[in-house]
This record gives structure tokens, sequence and C-alpha cells, in this order.
């Protein structure tokens, strides 16, 4: 049987649009032009996922989402803007949003649809999913193997700006899988960390990097899924929200930063989370100037 | 117990002592310094006699020094006797700062003592030392130091004229030249003969008579007894104010000019001007970047679906670039109001509707997201217009109108109204329903770089220079605030009068 999807936005043409596309990849869509449009379909049928405009008119996205999942708990819900998502940060911390698209241009169909597809199907790990080439597989034993694996990947990535970029985030990544993921040492005592660690095969880390046409990406994966939607709200919004110096609030903290400013420097950086069994994190990077301006916000916990 | 000045004399006499203390003094006898000192007083001058202050010993000047905050203590010695040891090492010291002799010639000191004399009384001074003193000498000096006094404040006088960083000219009625200091020259470029008993029009520049000839009619015949004029001579912008002069009877005497060089405090407000559009104009940018984004990634949307279709039917086609074209004219009117704010260039002047001013200003900004939810309501009296750049009236409600916007954080009403008022000015209000401004900071607003707004979202000039704006165009702007309700109000002169000004003006 179909899903059944419901978009709501104030552009008329971009709903019809964007249900165009999907009622041509499968699905079946339902469309309103505000909250309350929204509200009034939502209680008449039963949807699958609820995908919303942030920024309408009357009742905006997030209090539209908050109300849906009151009514419905069972319904799946996103939303899209046209907007710099830094700016909602605070909002979907407030309303434990994890997922927010954005209206790129040119507008990525391949985008919106894998994150309709992984909501509704809760299906999220394996870079696989995020890229079409073939994917490689290694594992990080031990804090010895991290600078070799890093450079591995690297050498394999297909442009400059890949390279540079990927090194930069990989190395905060992968130590933080093997020391907080593997070994819950705390992030607020690094210091403290030991020097070498070595894992247990319950305890490995697991890399993939691969690239297809327009992008190339990396997963780093954990098998405890100790981090949580939460947390990375917590941290994403503390070091995005500025204070009455105009500095980021979370430019002091121990830690947290990392995550952010990995975010800021991957073009999609995605969260996923599996409570107590594993914590993905998938980095991608597009083609020079593919796709720039807004990231999305992708964090999905089962 | 703190007192502004202490004055230390020998007062026997108790009429001097009353006549100090009601002009504010403190007079104290000098075997009572010592018992003062553990108050907190200020003394701004301490003026003595060796006669009255005796052998006073070092000690003391140091305490009375300290006490004093440090204020300067001198000792004024009315005969050439010796120095008490006491007062010379108090000198060494530095706490006391300078004894005069009797043949005080410096100016520091007559003007010290022209200062007693002014507030305690020159004739009072005078009659208590020939009472105390009985000494014809004595007087004598005192007289002799007055004539001083009057001396020095002749020399003043021209010191002023000649020291003052302005253009000072007076002319009499007959417009003969009675005055002119040397910046004046400097300022009205003129050489350096004699002048004075000329006529203005023989040596000033044309336009500088020209207004000076008006200003002359004026106090001859009116009431108005001040004028100001922005004229440019050479490459300088002159700011020339006259002042009607007087005799004691209210009779017009003479014309009194002053000169001042504006030139770069006029570049300054120009170049003010200049970096608030620049800086309204990247609010916009940003604004407009934020919702070119809609549009465009409709466009994209569309064009890649058409692309991956085979086959095009005609009903779907057209449906597909109706919307291509609907969103690309979209883009176009979004660029178009950002061309038309930074396009006026030159100050033009000329007559504008009201109405159709606020009208254009709103289409800079209604399509930004944050007017989703305001509503605007227009309250139009029909007919109205002022005169001036048509640009800058924008800009000042472009920022009446954005700031109104923010208070509001995008939801309530924006309420524009305009009327016209008696005595022929237009006044436009503002009117939001958000978070009000707080008290503490209503009087700060207009003030340049004030900003409520956290860093990047305002230079915090938008008011600033607003009120520069109106203020040169006459007009006045102010506001009322309580929280949920805030007005702006613009009070412009109306066009219409301008236009019968110039003309009767001209004709």
């Amino acid at each position: 049987m179909k899903e059944k999807l419901l978009l709501v936005d104030d552009e008329a043409d971009f709903l019809d649009v964007l249900s165009e596309y999907l009622v041509d990849e499968g699905y079946n869509v339902s469309t309103a032009l505000n909250a309350n449009e929204a509200l009034a379909l939502l209680s008449k049928e039963t949807f699958d996922l609820l995908l919303s405009d942030i920024n309408m008119p009357g009742m905006k996205g997030f209090e539209l989402i908050k109300e849906a999942r009151r009514l419905y708990p069972s319904l799946k819900s996103a939303l899209i803007t046209a907007y710099d998502v830094r700016d909602y940060l605070y909002m979907a911390k407030h309303y434990n949003i994890g997922n927010i698209i954005t209206k790129t241009t040119p507008f990525n169909f391949d985008e919106v649809l894998l994150l309709v597809k992984n909501i509704l199907s809760e299906e999220v790990f394996g870079l696989d999913r995020y890229v079409r080439g073939p994917v490689k597989r290694t594992t990080v034993r031990s804090t010895n193997d991290i600078e070799g694996v890093i450079q591995s990947i690297v050498a394999e990535m297909p442009d400059l700006k890949h390279r540079r970029k990927f090194r930069q985030v990989l190395n905060e990544i992968i130590v933080n899988a093997v020391y907080y993921g593997a070994k819950h040492e705390r992030g607020d005592s690094k210091e403290s960390w030991p020097q070498e660690v070595t894992l247990s095969p319950e305890e490995e880390i697991l890399i993939e990097w691969g690239a297809d046409g327009e992008k190339a990406g990396v997963a780093v994966c954990d098998q405890k899924g100790i981090l949580t939607k939460e947390e990375v709200l917590y941290w994403l919004e503390r070091n995005a929200t500025k204070g009455d110096n105009g500095m980021s609030v979370g430019l002091l903290d121990e830690h947290g930063k990392g995550l952010f400013i990995s975010r800021e420097t991957i073009d999609r950086f995605i969260v996923n989370i599996k409570r107590g069994q594993k914590t993905e994190i998938v980095m991608l990077n597009y083609k020079e100037g593919l796709y720039d301006g807004y990231r999305p916000l992708w964090i999905q916990e089962l | 117990m703190n007192i502004a000045n202490i004055l230390l004399v020998n007062i026997d006499n108790p009429d001097l002592a009353a006549q100090l203390a009601s002009r504010g003094y403190t007079p104290v006898p000098v075997q009572d310094i010592p018992s003062m000192l553990d108050v907190k007083v200020s003394f701004a001058t301490v003026l003595v006699s060796q006669e009255a202050i005796g052998d006073a010993r070092a000690e003391d000047m140091e305490r009375l020094y300290f006490a004093s905050g440090g204020a300067p203590i001198s000792v004024f010695i009315s005969d050439q006797s010796s120095i008490s040891t006491g007062l010379k090492r108090a000198l060494d010291e530095g706490t006391l700062e300078r004894v005069y002799g009797h043949e005080v010639a410096s100016g520091l000191a007559t003007s010290r003592i022209d200062r007693l004399y002014l507030s305690a009384g020159l004739d009072t001074v005078v009659r208590a030392y020939q009472q105390q003193a009985d000494d014809k000498d004595l007087l004598h000096k005192e007289m002799s130091l007055r004539n001083r006094v009057i001396e020095h404040g002749r020399e003043f006088n021209s010191n002023i004229t000649g020291s003052i960083t302005s253009g000072l000219v007076v002319i009499d009625t007959g417009g003969n030249i009675f005055l002119i200091n040397e910046f004046a020259r400097r300022l009205l470029r003129l050489s350096q003969g004699d002048m004075l008993g000329e006529p203005y029009r023989r040596v000033f520049p044309e336009k500088v008579s020209r207004f000076v000839e008006n200003a002359l009619k004026r106090i001859a015949g009116s009431w108005r007894r001040h004028d100001m004029k922005k004229i440019t001579v050479d490459e300088s912008v002159l700011e020339i104010a006259t002042y009607r002069m007087n005799d004691n009877v209210h009779n017009p005497i003479g014309l009194l000019m002053l000169i001042n060089d504006i030139t770069d405090q006029e570049n300054t407000t120009a170049q003010l001007y200049r970096s608030e559009k620049l800086a309204t104009v990247g609010t916009m940018l940003s604004g407009i970047a934020h919702e070119l984004r809609n549009p465009l990634s409709i466009i994209s949307a569309r064009s890649q679906m058409a692309l991956k279709k085979t086959e095009w039917d005609r009903e779907w086609a057209l449906k597909t670039f109706e919307s291509i074209d609907g969103q690309v004219n979209r883009c176009a009117s979004i660029l178009n109001s950002m061309l038309d704010f930074t396009r006026y260039k030159a100050v033009q002047q000329a007559l504008h509707k009201v109405d159709e001013v606020l009208d254009e200003t709103l289409t800079h900004v209604e399509y930004q997201s944050i007017f989703d939810d305001i509503k605007v309501e227009k309250n139009y009296q029909a007919g109205l217009v002022v005169y001036g750049d048509r640009s800058r009236f924008v800009q000042i409600f472009l920022n009446l109108i954005l700031n109104a916007a923010d208070a509001m954080s995008g939801r309530g009403v924006l309420r524009l109204t305009s009327s016209l008022e008696e005595q022929s000015t237009v006044l436009v209000e503002i009117h939001d329903t958000g978070c009000g401004i707080d008290a503490a900071v209503k009087d700060k607003i207009f003030d340049p770089f004030f900003t409520t707004k956290e860093p990047g979202k305002g230079a915090g000039l938008g008011l600033a220079v607003s009120y520069k704006i109106i203020q040169d165009s006459g007009g006045e702007i102010w506001c009322s605030s309580e929280p949920g309700s805030t007005s702006f109000f613009v009070r412009l002169p109306s066009g219409k009068r301008k236009v019968y000004e110039r003309k009767t003006a001209a004709g």
C-alpha cells in the first residue's frame, strides 16, 4: 500500500512541484497551504509523514508538528525551509525536532526523497544509503589505527576540497567515537583520557567511505548508541546561539564544539542513533558549488 | 561642610565678614584654620594676607593643601615685608602655590583678585581695608590694581576676538564694517588691508553680501533678530549666523555676524547618510538573499522535473512554465525593489506625494517574510505633498517601518497615518503594536550607534540619520511608546507651503 504524505507550505507552487515529484516516486500525497488546513486533513485521514514548511502565516511549522504529535503520536514528521537552519536550532531543541531539510538551489530531490524514505522505513544505517558508488569498510580497533585510517580515506577522496575538509573533521569524529562512543569517557575531562586505548570486538568502530558522481562520504559507527538526539541538539544550539557579547554561548565550553564545527565544515552532517546499539555519523561533501547554501538538520533517533 | 570657596582674611571687621558671608564665602579667622582642617572642604581660592596669616607654619599650609584636595593656595602679601619662614618652607615643598608680592603684575594674580573683587564687592573690600589698616598707601595700591583690572579687561576683549576660531564681524546699520577679526578675513577670503569703515558690499563675496543685505533689511524693519545660512565660498561651506545688536533703548545699531567653517561637518554628515544607506542596503540584501531562495528552488525543481520527463503533455507543460515564469517575475520584482532604493544618486529636490512615498517604502520591504503576519493599515489623507529628496524620505520611513516590524517580531498591526496639521505641516505617524521602547533607552534612540538589536542586525544609525534628515528638512521626529503601542511621529513642512515660499521669494 502506498504511504501517505501530507505536505504543508504557504508556497502553492512549491507544494505542487514537490507533490508531483513524490507522487512519481510512488507516494500518496496531500497538500495544505497552512497549519489549520493541515490539522483539518489530519483529523479526517491517517497519514504516515507530515512534512511542513517552517515560516508560514499563522501557526508556524514547529507548532504544527507539536500539535500534530500530541494528537497523533505515531505520525512521523520533518520540517522544510528556505531559510538558514542555524537560526532554527533553538526551536529545534525546544521542540525536539531532529529533521529540517532545506530548499536548496538547485533543488535536491534526491535528498528529500532519501530523508522521506529514511524516516518512513526507519532504516538509516550504512553509507550505501547515502552514496551510490562502491563503499569501502574498515574497523578501528585501537587509537593507533586512527591516523592510518584517516590517511587511507583521505588519499582516496576524489578532489582536494573533500580531502581537506574530511581530514579536519574525521579526526574529531573518530577520536570521539573511540573515547566517548566506545569507552564512555566523559567529554568534559579530555585531559584525563588515556593516551592509548584498545577496543574489544564489541567496541570496534566501523568506518565506511565512498563517493559517487556528485559527492563523497564517510560514515563512522560505534556499537554502543549512547549519544542522544537531545544531546546533539543541545550542543548544536549552544554553539549556534550568540550571547550578549556576540560570541556563541558555547565558546568556552569544555566540549561539544566538535559536533558544531563538524556540522559547519561538512555539507551534510547526519547523525543516526539506535539507542543502546549504535551511533552512526554520516558526513557527505558535495562537489564544489553544488547545493551550496544552507545545511539541513539531520538527526534520526530510532 | 562643603564650601566652594573659602576666603581667609583678617576679619576683625564684622561688616566685611557679613558681606563675604552673604556672597557665599565663609570667612574664617586665621587662628581657626587648624581647627577646621578635619572637616571635608573644597577650597577654590584661598587668599590671605601675610599680616593675617602671621607666621603661618608650614605644617598648617600643608594640612590646608590636603584638606582642599590639592586646590591651589595662594598667599597675597600686601606689603613688602619679608616672607615668613613658615610660608617659605611651604612654598619650597609645593603645598603653597605661590606668594604674590605687593607689585602684583601678572595677569594671573590680577584676574584672581578681579574675581575676588567681583564676588566680594570691590568697594566693600576697599572700605574694609581702609578701615582696617587706615593706610592711604594701601588704598592707593588697591586703586592701581583696579585700573589694572580695567586695562586687563580691555586687552582681554581684543584678545577674545583675535583668539576665537570663528569669524566675527560687526556691521553698522549704514552697511560699513565696524569690526572684523582675522578669522573672518580668512574664511571670507579677504585681503589683508584695513577694512574698518568700508562698505561690506565692496569687500564681501557676492553670495555673502546678498545674505547680509537681507539680514540688514530684516533687522531694520522687523522683529527678526536672528538669521542663519549655509553659504559655499570657494570650496568651503560656511555657516553664517547674524544677530541684531541693540542700543539700550532697543534700537538696532548693527549686525553681528558669526562665521564658522562647517565643511568637515557637512562632509561627515554626507558620509553618514551614505553609510547608513549602505547599512540599509546590507540589511535589505540579506533579506533578498533569503527571499530569493524560495522562488529559485521552485524554478530549479520545476526545470528538473521537466528535464526528467520523456513526454510533455500540453496541460502539464503549461502549468510548469507558468510556474517558472511567475517565480522568475517574483525574483525580478524582489531585485527591482532593491535597485529602486539604491538608484537615487544626487539629491533631487522635488514635490512628492506622501501616500506615494509611504506606499513605495512598503514595496521595498513587504515581500520579506517578517511581514507575513503583520497587518498593514493605511490611513492616508489625500493630496498631501512634501518637498525634498525622495530617497531620503523613503530612507526615513523604511527605517521606522523596519524597526516597527522588528518590535512586533513579525506579528501585529502596522498603521501608517498621514494628516495635514495647522501651520501647513504634514504629520506622518508610524504605529506598531510591538514590544515598545524601554523607558531607560528612550532618550538614546536618536543617538548614533545606539542599537538594541543583536550584533550584525543593525549599526544603530537608522534613527540618528532619520533625525538628521528630518531636522535638515525643517521637520521634527519624536515618539511615544508603551508596551503594545509605539508611535513614531514625523512632522514635515508641507510641500505646498515650501513651493509657495520659494515662488514669493523669487518673485
